[in-house]
């Protein structure tokens, strides 16, 4: 209960600094500014924002995972699956009080930066700071605490009760997470219309209008699946180190289990990053063409190429990892597939290619190519009796990934803004396709696709042998590591992207940022920022896992002798 | 192991090899090179002999060695990668916000001045009160020179008067990066919207100034779904002052390289 009321204080301080803000600085127009030492003011705005971001990912994408893991462990009646999602929501709990922590440190510092535009910004979305998300946050902390405190209540047959619960906590999150992706997503797109200045059409618009802004939507599905696949990859992490600590091989199994059930579920929330990604980019776009140039061509063209780089080793971590738990399955050399499907790995990249640059998906007839090739294996394959080893499927599509990795990294030329390239560094004709958003997406799908065919080979492999749980190649905890650091650094550098996308302006558009500091930043500097951001957060979640999950490890103490009176001995 | 290196030097010093007999700069060929090196080294961690468990102290010296190489990897990739500079930006975001930070400014000062009058308002009232009860001594008081007395020291914008007006036109087209989508002079433009050195000869100064206040009102032939899209964003008119937009407009319209093919506006609405 102390963790409840704690929780509980940070939010009444947060509730109390929102308040303050709106009636103090209202009064207070020309007040002046602080100026944070070493960081300047927009730094330290950003990497508050982003600590309170990444904690934030964690406990609204943990529930997720957590309730799914339950209920799988409740229809498989294996209680593997319950122990991990009871270790993660142990977790999560202490993160919550991280994330309320953070989030008060955050509007702290935007007030103290950023005075004015704080006190116009929490006033514009009055309802949602002051009502909305502080009533949701108590409701969120409320079912969070009676979900791990009924845990070992409700079992057997009040399962489902538990699960039940869960699912609530679940809708809970995904409330908060649409309702404060509104006032997230207005600054960058704030809505408007033909023919009315953007402050005429502001001031006469609801509170419905600014939260249903244009990149909302899209904002909040790539939120969701994005913190699907982080709170995976972070309990993937957690689970390497229970595995390094394991004293028993009985926790060892467990450990690896839990490590390969996590990333699952991270693969299957990172399969649909993408897509949801793009359609964020497509809707901003949409909403301002200068977006786009300035994304992909301009100031931010090399952060795209660092993205391309980290998903690409992203995706080469996860597939690894599979090919190591394959490794330690007892008869996967006698596993075989349909030669169908290394034909289509090869051919997928350039076939793509050519359908994306004829038709644009979602144009019938992309799909009427597209879906036909890459369902051929799994339809078709058992017509064909020709068969390729599951190792040599496996080979193949890592070349396949090498591939697509190269085409999604080359820019149209190695130059930090594209708007005044020298003809010497651009890609010469007859190669530019290669830089094209068609080659682009090409290459998306084909890292896609070669998962999902990892994937199905790995369930076929696992029905054909035994797994050796425990017996993992020890070298997959640092690929489970690797994946969290991964995906963490990734998280940064994308959400420093959306950031910068509001160029000089706070809100875009709408409201200038004045100050000395309204510019991009280099990827340098922000690669440091964002490195420190990410090793913070991981050391934090790291101390989180050893103080939640390590007493369930600890030896039994010793029970205790009975007194001796002073002086016996 | 070393025969997978091999290899993977081989193919990356073909593609490479191939890569600089096509004239692709030397960062692609380094690019085409490093990823069949990675290629390599995947390849010989597929086939490396699984690592045996490791004791407690060893995993924690592992894991902290690990993230010291992580860490490093991201700092140096993202640093040896070009850098955009600042300093461009910063000269032209000054620009553009020069006037609202002047205005801001100014704003500041006659707020500071409007609080100094209502201070040297109330130590009047305060003084013809002690006049009343039959002091002299607020006399010396009044002498001293209150604050809204004092010169204002605001800078005013300078808003390009008497400068050259086709060169406030020109400077416009850069803040507003206009070049991101159109071609002009051989330079810029992704082909997202039409070449324009030939837009003074196919539209009049007003029209152009018409154009790009209200994006929908002309459509350049050829470019009926950007058109309908509207990928030319309706946001200019918001972002320059009618001076500037007319300065804009007039060193367009000035344009006319009948040479290269622009192509023909269609009046819209």
């Amino acid at each position: 209960m102390k963790k409840l009321s704690s929780g509980l204080l940070a939010l009444v301080v947060l509730f109390s600094l929102c308040v303050a803000a709106a009636s103090v600085h209202a009064q207070e127009v020309g007040a002046s500014t602080v100026e944070f030492p070493y960081t300047g003011n927009r730094t330290a705005v950003w990497v508050v924002a982003q600590l309170h971001i990444l904690f934030a990912a964690f406990i609204l994408g943990a529930p997720i995972f957590v309730v799914i893991s339950e209920w799988l462990g409740y229809r498989k009646q294996d209680p593997r699956y319950d122990r991990l999602a009871k270790e993660i929501t142990k977790v999560t709990v202490i993160l919550f009080s991280m994330t309320a922590v953070t989030g008060g440190l955050f509007i702290f510092v935007l007030l103290a930066a950023y005075p004015q535009f704080t006190t116009s910004f929490v006033n514009q979305f009055y309802m949602v700071f002051a009502v909305l998300y502080p009533a949701l946050f108590i409701a969120e902390t409320i079912l969070m605490y009676a979900y791990l405190y009924t845990w070992d209540v409700w079992k057997g047959e009040k399962k489902g009760r538990h699960i039940a619960l869960g699912v609530l906590l679940n809708l809970v999150c995904l409330l908060i997470l649409f309702v404060i992706n509104g006032p997230t997503s207005f600054m960058n797109t704030p809505p408007k219309a033909e023919g009315v200045s953007p402050q005429d059409f502001i001031a006469a618009a609801t509170l419905w209008d600014k939260i249903a802004n244009q990149s909302w939507f899209p904002l909040s599905l790539h939120r969701i699946d994005g913190n699907v696949a982080f709170g995976g990859f972070i309990a993937g992490m957690i689970a390497a180190y229970m595995y390094m600590g394991a004293k028993t091989q009985e926790e060892k199994a467990y450990y690896d289990w839990m490590g390969f059930a996590a990333i699952w579920i991270a693969v299957g929330g990172s399969l649909l990053q993408p897509f949801t990604g793009l359609l964020l980019a497509y809707e901003m776009c949409d909403y301002d063409f200068s977006f786009c140039p300035y994304m992909m061509a301009d100031q931010l063209s090399m952060f795209f190429e660092m993205q391309g780089m980290m998903i690409g080793l992203l995706f080469l971590a996860i597939n690894y990892y599979s090919w190591l738990s394959v490794k330690r399955i007892e008869g996967a050399e006698n596993v075989r597939m349909t030669i169908l499907a290394p034909i289509v790995l090869v051919v997928l990249l350039p076939v793509t290619m050519w359908v994306m640059n004829s038709y644009w998906i979602p144009d019938p007839m992309s799909l009427a190519f597209l879906l036909p090739l890459t369902l051929s294996p799994f339809l078709l394959g058992r017509f064909i009796p020709q068969t390729v080893s599951a190792r040599t499927v496996i080979k193949i599509g890592f070349i396949v990934m090498l591939v697509s990795d190269a085409v999604w990294l080359t820019p149209g030329g190695f130059v930090a803004t594209g708007t005044d390239m020298p003809d010497e560094l651009k890609l010469p004709e007859g190669w530019d396709y290669l830089a094209s958003m068609p080659a682009k997406l090409s290459a998306i799908l084909t890292l896609v696709f070669v998962t999902v065919v990892n994937y199905v080979l790995y369930n076929r492999t696992i029905k054909q042998g035994t797994i050796l749980w425990g017996k993992i190649d020890f070298v997959s905890q640092f690929v489970l590591i690797f994946l969290a650091f991964v995906s963490t650094w990734t998280m940064g550098l994308m959400g420093a992207v959306r950031s910068l996308l509001k160029k000089y302006f706070h809100t875009y558009s709408l409201v200038s940022d004045l100050s000395a500091e309204s510019f991009t930043p280099t990827l340098s500097y922000s690669a440091w920022w964002i490195t420190a951001i990410t090793v913070f957060f991981i050391a934090i979640v790291s101390v989180a896992a050893l103080v939640a999950l390590r007493p369930s490890v600890s030896k039994v103490r010793e029970p205790e002798g009975s007194p001796v009176p002073v002086g016996v001995k | 192991m070393f025969k997978k290196l091999a290899i993977g030097l081989v193919v990356g010093g073909v593609l490479a090899g191939f890569a600089h007999s096509q004239e692709v700069p030397f960062d692609f060929q380094k690019l085409f090179f490093i990823i069949a090196l990675i290629g390599a080294i995947v390849f010989m961690l597929l086939d490396a002999r699984p690592v045996g468990t490791m004791s407690g102290g060893k995993s924690a010296f592992a894991v902290t060695a690990f993230w010291v190489l992580l860490v490093t990897v991201c700092i140096a990739g993202a640093s040896l990668l070009p850098q955009f500079d600042p300093a461009d930006e910063r000269a032209k975001i000054d620009k553009l916000l020069g006037k609202e930070r002047a205005a801001s400014q100014k704003g500041k000062a006659e707020e500071l001045i409007a609080r100094a009058k209502a201070l040297d308002e109330q130590v009047k009232a305060l003084e013809e009160r002690l006049k009343g009860l039959g002091g002299g001594q607020a006399a010396t008081a009044s002498q001293a020179p209150s604050v809204g007395d004092k010169p204002s020291s605001t800078a005013g914008a300078s808003g390009g008067g008497g400068g050259d007006f086709m060169k406030v036109g020109e400077e416009q087209w850069q803040l507003q990066e206009c070049y991101n989508c159109h071609k002009l002079r051989g330079e810029g433009g992704k082909k997202r919207g039409p070449e324009l050195d030939n837009i003074g000869s196919l539209l009049t100064v007003e029209e152009i100034q018409q154009k790009i206040a209200d994006p929908k009102s002309f459509m350049a032939e050829g470019y009926e779904k950007e058109w309908q899209k509207g990928i030319m964003p309706n946001k200019f008119k918001d972002l320059m002052d009618p001076k500037e937009m007319q300065a804009l407009a007039a060193w367009l319209g000035s344009f006319k390289n009948t040479s290269v093919n622009t192509p023909k506006p269609i009046k819209k609405n």
